[in-house]
């Protein structure tokens, strides 16, 4: 785990990249409780509604590739209990994209509970283009 | 729910504040297999993601034609959640705005488990209006 004085502005966290599959778009669908049919597993429903010829990956397994990026980064005993993530989602992610997500201390402030860390992140696909930014943080002691 | 029981949703109609479903389930290895496998990551802590506490609460009380687009998402994290045990889930409308002419609405959905852990507070900026960014995307479908 990053310890408070191993952390300085600027510092680099671990970097993920995955390979966005039409099976793990529908795996990561198959966690829901409901069976529900939508953009992200249905592509009638994606051309219907998006005007697609392709389901997108759910928002949230960038949120779940930003979260592993700084669970590395702060440690999972720090990071599960203090962390967030915040993104927003800018251009769609399908099957075949290759997504890198990256990230940077930008920044950190005293609270009650200790130090907030706050990490810049990126999400990219393989051919350069953001597909989401925002911001996680992480309090440390 | 039964369908029968959904709500048509309708933007002008929603209020700020409504509560959505409330809702419980027990977190299965199977469900955490799936999600860290559709992840690659073998301890991703937070299978709930996958569970959308905040689009299954909207699902258990309406129906939504036109459909919509996750803008963003924030999530903060408490206490991962432990296979086996229940999960509760509350969601509510905490906002609803117009950004450029387009519809948002904000979902907030908030999880304990059956000890009364808080896991995982959950909010989902959501475009009701999907075809704008359709066209976005792919400007030479008109």
């Amino acid at each position: 785990m990053a310890s408070r004085t191993e952390i300085a502005n600027g510092q680099i966290i671990p970097s993920v990249t995955k390979a966005i599959t039409e099976k793990s778009i529908l795996g990561f669908e198959s966690t829901g409780i409901l069976n529900l049919e939508n953009i992200h597993n249905n592509p009638e429903l994606a051309a219907k509604r998006l005007g697609t010829t392709y389901t997108l990956a759910s928002g949230r397994m960038s949120i779940t590739f930003a979260a592993e990026c700084l669970r590395k980064f702060f440690g999972p005993e720090v990071f599960n209990h203090t962390g967030t993530v915040n993104l927003k989602f800018l251009r769609p992610v399908k099957a075949g994209d290759t997504i890198t997500v990256t990230g940077a201390v930008n920044g950190s402030q005293e609270t009650e509970d200790g130090t907030q860390v706050s990490v810049d992140l990126f999400c990219d696909n393989q051919d350069g283009n953001r597909t989401a930014v925002g911001i996680g943080t992480a309090i440390i002691k | 729910m039964a369908d029968a029981e959904l709500k048509v949703f309708a933007y002008e109609d929603v209020v700020i504040g409504e509560e959505l479903g409330s809702y419980d389930y027990i977190l299965t290895q199977e469900m955490v297999e799936a999600f860290r496998t559709s992840v690659d990551d073998p301890e991703a802590s937070f299978p709930t993601l996958g569970v959308k506490h905040d689009a299954t609460a909207f699902a258990m009380v309406y129906t939504d034609p036109i459909g919509t687009v996750n803008a963003g998402n924030e999530v903060e994290f408490f206490n991962p959640p432990i296979v086996g045990k229940k999960i509760i889930v509350t969601g509510r409308i905490a906002d609803k705005y117009l950004r450029r002419d387009k519809p948002y609405i904000v979902i907030e959905a908030t999880a304990i488990d059956e000890d009364g852990r808080l896991l995982e507070k959950l909010s989902t900026y959501q475009l009701k209006k999907p075809d704008e960014l359709g066209k976005k995307w792919h400007p030479e479908q008109k």
